[in-house]
């Protein structure tokens, strides 16, 4: 060991402490005050826009310390109109993927992991103890507080049949993952998309355009809406023909099948919201279907249109279907769907 | 519960964690990787827009969505209320099926036989939606 053990150990621990925080401040300095004049030096930013800049290169901490606006040349106040969340939020020529939310995400990251790793480091030379993982020390914190260790590992020590390892038993957890994809990249083009004939069309041409990464987050919509359709048949298909449905998972089976009408309405009325040509007339005739029940048909095609024609209400009403009332109900029967499976066990077939 | 859930046999079984629940993990960064992926191609070729929506101008060929493609052909050859009924039918006959068919099986024929009912089902379903599809 390096350290002179003749020193008073609270002394050891403050030179330490303070020798960490002055590598760790002095390294930011030089880097910051090197990376003055390399204003170019971030990739791909060629937005020609000085004034923004300043506030790329580095921050607010570059920019206090050495710099002010009087000192930089390049500096100017940014013209009133120019909104700077719009330089890397969303952008018109340049859609790079290289923003500054990524380089400070990146370097953050990784100058927080080498800060952590020295932390680490200096406790195991004091304390003369190897390290206790972080994970072993969360679940000891939570676990004085909330005692959740007993009843957490008969949770998780459930034992899983061996016969339920084929790929086969894997569609359901498929359909379960796509849904969560699809209820994340929902809320992303909910963000952007507006509900109403004359904006609706032109708001997702601005997703597909503008928005940094839209057409992205859409195709991954698109595609895992119908993928989730495709697993979800797939995997009620696996259900009836291993007679999993039998007695006593009657129940379970009903829920399942209401969870693919859920899926289908989800489809259905998400299908209408870009208001094109395919999507207006393809909503007028699967309610024209839907006119064409005996008895309640009537009924259903004014409740679905809001009226006798496809129309501003209609989309509104769909939108509301699609974005809060079956995200409810398929929660609300996906929750029921997995507790009965975890009290009755998987099938365990002959 | 009843003796309907009891297991009296032996079973191979693995602890859900952390087995299984690593093998799950890798089925979700599996799927995750392949969304990531569908991203990257829709940034390089978008889903993209048809024509924007029209109420007095109905297109020549109006389609629903893919999985409804199959019922829309079979519309076309059976009378309107009858072609509803037909998948009304169906599905309630499907979401009651544990009650029409309950009974415990000892053998692996009934399976089977599920299987070819299944298969020949899909390959016509499949066989509808692309005939929808192209017509």
């Amino acid at each position: 060991m390096h350290f002179n053990s003749r020193l008073p150990r609270k002394l050891k621990h403050s030179i330490l402490l303070l020798g960490m925080i002055a590598i760790v401040s002095i390294s930011i300095l030089v880097v910051e005050a090197t990376n003055v004049q390399a204003g170019t030096a971030s990739s791909g930013e060629k937005t020609g826009d000085q004034s923004l800049r300043v506030a790329e290169m580095g921050g607010v901490l570059k920019g206090s310390l050495l710099m002010t606006i009087e000192n930089n040349p390049n500096a100017a106040i940014p013209p009133p109109k120019k909104d700077p969340c719009l330089h890397c939020h969303i952008t018109g020529e340049n859609k790079g993927l290289w923003t500054p939310l990524a380089r400070w995400s990146l370097f953050g990251s990784m100058g927080l992991i080498f800060v952590f790793g020295m932390f680490r480091t200096a406790s195991v030379i004091i304390n003369r103890t190897p390290w206790k993982p972080l994970t072993a020390r969360t679940t000891e914190w939570v676990d004085e507080r909330y005692n959740i260790s007993e009843p957490l590992s008969k949770v998780l020590s459930k034992p899983v049949p061996k016969t339920a390892l084929r790929w086969w038993y894997c569609l359901g957890g498929i359909t379960a993952f796509l849904f969560v994809v699809l209820a994340i990249t929902g809320i992303l083009l909910a963000f952007y998309y507006k509900p109403t004939p004359e904006a609706a069309y032109a708001s997702i041409q601005y997703i597909e355009t503008q928005v940094r990464f839209g057409s992205g987050i859409r195709a991954i919509h698109h595609w895992a809406a119908n993928g989730m359709v495709v697993m979800c048949i797939a995997h009620m298909l696996r259900v009836f023909i291993m007679g999993a449905y039998k007695p006593p998972r009657e129940l379970n089976w009903m829920s399942g099948m209401l969870l693919l009408i859920l899926t289908l309405v989800f489809g259905f009325t998400g299908y209408l919201l870009p208001w094109d040509q395919r999507a207006f007339w393809a909503t007028t005739v699967g309610s024209e279907i839907a006119g064409g029940i005996p008895v309640i048909g009537n009924l259903a095609l004014v409740f679905l249109r809001v009226g006798w024609d496809v129309s501003a209400e209609t989309l509104s009403r769909f939108y509301a279907m699609h974005i809060i009332a079956m995200p409810i109900f398929t929660i609300a029967f996906m929750v029921a769907h997995f507790l009965m499976i975890r009290r009755q066990g998987i099938y365990r077939p002959l | 519960m009843s003796e309907l859930t009891t297991h009296e046999h032996e079973e191979e079984t693995i602890p859900f964690y952390p087995d299984h629940f690593k093998t799950e993990l890798k089925v979700v960064i599996g799927l995750t990787i392949l969304a990531v992926f569908i991203g990257v191609i829709g940034l390089i070729a978008p889903v993209g827009l048809g024509e924007p929506a029209d109420p007095m101008n109905t297109p020549m060929h109006v389609k629903p969505e893919w999985y409804f493609l199959a019922l829309y052909q079979v519309l076309k050859f059976v009378p309107k209320t009858l072609g509803v009924l037909i998948p009304i039918v169906g599905v309630t006959v499907l979401i009651f099926w544990p009650f029409i068919d309950p009974k415990q099986e000892t053998t692996r024929k009934p399976t089977i036989i599920r299987f070819i009912v299944v298969a020949i089902a899909v390959i016509v379903a499949i066989a509808m939606t692309i005939w929808g599809e192209m017509s």
